[in-house]
């Protein structure tokens, strides 16, 4: 790696060549502001508050668009760039609505902090702000179907233009006019149409680009835990933060209030897909099984207890003859733990090989062919995982699950119980209304479904056994790059619901299987003596799981693409500022307080 | 995107911003001399750099039809291989597309600094005066639009009146407006005083 070295405040720093002075002073912990830059998109060098003096420059430099180069010499503190950076951050606010109290940003935002450190004490601004469509939140407009615009709150930057350029190679998104009539815009007022259309949230360093689904629906300050997991919707496993709602357990709602990307270069970069984004809402939802259910004799499907409807799942398996009678249908959401405890169920009652399918869906995501981030076709998070476990992955030529022969067993009566495994949301399991179909014409006699939903699957079955979804567990996946990774367990499965390896433990013991685990970890560790020789499965027995971060750091896990300024940023709030003497004109220009030190 | 309760997809009750559209327009495709002319230059830039042809195109729009719209912006668009946005976001950016539509004549004075002090209001006020229109406004019978320009760049023969992006007329007074406009009415583009640079620098 070739390096350069120069001199920042005073400071020799030692960085990679080709960085910008921004770049170097990041990774040195050197505070400089900054908006359009953003590490994941291409340099634009239009807000203007990274700048600093260089020397031998005449003028001041932005740092977001100057290359590092051997021994120039920067400071960002002198008067000089103190004082024009808070030009800078005057002229940003000249139009800035600072409805701050009711944006959604709010708490996490740029601009307030940034402001806040580097910004002038006050305004000299007396004429009106510019408005569009009306003050405040009366100015959002719907921005396609996932978010919301308010350009009163924009400064500007053009991340969300470069985002939809660079990263969904779709640019929908342009400023119209110049200069001070400029406005962030699509063609014809239509919005934006994308899958990845969450990211310009993030990327937005403002209150300007909201969603839909977090827009009112709770402050940074109220959700004070995050857990860093990954998701599971589709084969690419994107790593994400879970954020929880701070509130008492006998209050009504979720307590899992969005869900974020998080930056790691050989996944997801700082990206995630809309899907993985939105679709958690199911999972603290009605139609979540909380309690297990077994078919009564008047044919309807009733709660019991655990003991006796593992008892029933055991009872059943027993009578019906045998392991040849018996078949396992796995959703390609099943983690490795869970993977493993069905093979060690399988393997104690001599099930056939044939007795065993996984399934999972494809659907191919409309995006445009060149995005440089590809939400993958599969919906499943472990077919890696499957296929390393031993388990049946067999697509056919269109990549769909082949469960030809599986189905005709089921459906010529060879296979007469049937376990499905179904963890992943509604849908992800396949197409399985012939299961339904057989169940009920009666060619299979009895269908038993670990999942979590009131599917039609499950309104099928005879015995009903609530799982966790992939928040509600930890458990450890393994992507369509072969890379093992984990999701932690961010919050509770609801009601008696239980973690799936605990359910599978419990049906192995009723069957008479000698499991002993008491944790998933032991599973783990099994698994990873089993395929030790797979580098793959190297840090298995290891594998950690975040839990949520403390109350008190919920500022460190920030706006997901701005978290990395926060590891060397802010600490806590810079101390309250207040104006040091009357404002020029009126009251109303600054309370006189006295200034903080 | 059914999977989210919020995000029903209703473009009927999509909350719109009020900002000025362009209208939609005839459904728009180059003449076929003007296709060719796009076709002729578009060899003058790599396969991959279409788009640098937009000013040009956007120009044989305006030569086409006088004013942008929608369609014809879908059309350069494709051509280009440009999104719609893209080429609104050029389109937006200059002031010499028009994104309504204009008269067969725009009149365009500057009111920039220079021209300002030289008494460039006054001009803007006896041309509309003359045409009956206020700045920004198009005459009834079609034929005039008015407009105020920033800097046309002859600041030394301010004020200046420009007519269709193209023709100069320079050190006008307020009291020639009435004859310009005559002029321009009867001869079209002839009328034209002619820029300076071209006058004396043949
Ligand atoms: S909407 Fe947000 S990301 Fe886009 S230009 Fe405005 S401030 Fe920047
Ligand atoms: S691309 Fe796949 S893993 Fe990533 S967020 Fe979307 S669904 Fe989840
Ligand atoms: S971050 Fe450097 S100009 Fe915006
Ligand atoms: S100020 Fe009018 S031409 Fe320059």
């Amino acid at each position: 790696m070739d390096t350069v070295t120069l001199t920042i405040d005073g400071r020799e720093v030692t960085v990679e060549k080709g960085k910008t002075v921004l770049q170097a002073a990041i990774d040195n912990g050197v505070q400089i502001p900054y908006y359009c830059y953003h590490p994941g998109l291409g340099i634009d060098g239009s807000c203007r508050v990274c700048i600093v003096k260089i020397e031998k420059l005449p003028k001041l430099q932005t740092s977001c668009s100057t290359p590092v180069a051997e021994g120039m010499v920067v400071s960002t503190q002198t008067p000089e760039v103190v004082e024009a950076r808070a030009s800078v951050f005057e002229f940003l606010l000249i139009n800035h609505p600072l409805d701050c109290p009711v944006c959604d940003k709010g708490g996490e935002c740029p601009l307030q902090d940034f402001s806040y450190s580097f910004g002038p004490n006050e305004s000299r601004m007396e004429f009106p702000r510019r408005v569009f469509d009306g003050e405040g939140v009366r100015a959002d407009v719907d921005f396609g179907p996932t978010l919301m615009l308010n350009r009163n709150r924009c400064i500007l930057c053009t991340r969300c233009v470069r985002f939809m350029r660079e990263i969904d190679t779709d640019p929908q998104i342009n400023i119209v006019d110049r200069g001070y009539g400029s406005e962030i815009a699509t063609f014809q007022e239509e919005g934006v149409h994308s899958l990845l259309s969450g990211n310009l949230m993030d990327v937005c360093p403002v209150g300007a680009i909201t969603t839909r689904d977090y827009r009112f629906k709770s402050r940074p300050w109220d959700n004070p835990d995050a857990v860093d997991t990954i998701c599971t919707l589709c084969e690419k496993g994107c790593n994400t933060t879970a954020w929880l709602k701070a509130k008492p357990e006998w209050a009504k709602g979720a307590r899992l209030i969005r869900i974020t990307p998080r930056f790691n270069p050989d996944v997801n970069d700082y990206w995630m897909c809309d899907i993985g984004r939105f679709d958690y809402r199911w999972i603290e939802g009605d139609n979540r099984l909380q309690k297990p259910l077994l078919r009564s004799e008047a044919g309807v499907l009733e709660p019991t207890d655990w003991r006796n409807v593992v008892g029933k799942v055991a009872d059943r398996v027993t009578a019906a003859g045998g392991p040849s009678a018996l078949g396992f249908l796995v959703s390609g959401h099943a983690s490795l733990e869970e993977l493993a405890l069905i093979g060690r169920l399988g393997g104690t009652l001599g099930l056939r090989e044939e007795g065993v399918a996984v399934g999972w869906r494809r659907r191919e995501k409309p995006q445009a062919p060149g995005a440089k981030f590809k939400i993958p076709p599969v919906d499943a998070p472990n077919l890696m995982g499957a296929a390393d476990m031993g388990f049946p992955v067999r697509p056919t030529s269109s990549g769909d699950a082949d469960l030809a022969a599986f189905r005709g067993d089921v459906e010529a009566g060879r296979i007469t119980v049937l376990y499905v495994f179904d963890p992943g949301p509604e849908g992800t399991l396949g197409d399985v209304s012939w299961i339904v179909e057989a169940r009920q014409s009666g060619r299979l006699q009895h269908l038993i479904v670990q999942g979590v939903l009131m599917t039609p699957l499950a309104a099928a079955a005879d015995i009903v056994l609530p799982g966790a979804a992939w928040v509600e567990k930890d458990a450890a996946y393994v992507n369509e790059q072969g890379r093992l990774q984990g999701a932690a367990r961010a919050i509770a499965p609801p009601g008696e619901a239980m973690e799936d390896w605990q359910i599978l433990v419990n049906v192995g013991l009723a069957l008479g299987a000698p499991l002993t685990y008491t944790s998933s970890q032991e599973v783990r560790a099994e698994i990873a003596a089993g395929l030790g020789d797979n580098p793959r499965y190297a840090g298995l027995a290891e594998l950690a799981f975040a839990r949520p971060t403390a109350a008190g750091n919920w500022l460190k896990t920030s706006n997901p693409s701005e978290r990395w300024k926060w590891d060397f940023m802010f600490q806590d709030l810079p101390p309250v500022k207040f104006v040091g003497k009357p404002g020029a004109t009126s009251w109303m220009n600054g309370i006189p307080l006295t200034e903080v030190e | 995107m059914s999977f989210h309760p919020l995000m029903l997809y209703d473009p009927e009750r999509f909350q719109r911003s009020e900002r000025r559209l362009l209208e939609e327009g005839e459904p728009f495709t180059f003449a076929p001399e003007r296709r060719a002319a796009l076709d002729e230059l578009l060899t003058k830039y790599p396969p991959d750099r279409k788009r640098s042809a937009i000013l040009a195109a956007l120009y044989l729009v305006q030569e086409q039809q006088g004013y942008l719209t929608a369609n014809a912006v879908r059309h350069v668009g494709g051509i280009l291989e440009m999104t719609p946005a893209e080429v609104e976001d050029v389109a937006t950016y200059y002031v010499m597309f028009f994104k309504e539509k204009v008269g067969k004549h725009v009149v365009q004075v500057c009111r920039t600094l220079s021209c300002a002090l030289a008494g460039a209001e006054r001009v803007t006020e006896a041309l509309s005066h003359t045409l009956g229109i206020a700045p920004g406004e198009t005459d009834p019978s079609g034929m005039f639009t008015l407009l105020e320009f920033e800097c046309l760049g002859a600041c030394d023969r301010a004020p200046v009146v420009m007519v269709n992006n193209e023709d100069w007329h320079e050190r006008v007074r307020p009291e020639d407006c009435g004859r310009l406009v005559e002029d321009i009415r009867a001869r079209g583009p002839a009328a034209s005083s002619g820029c300076h640079l071209r006058i004396e620098r043949p």
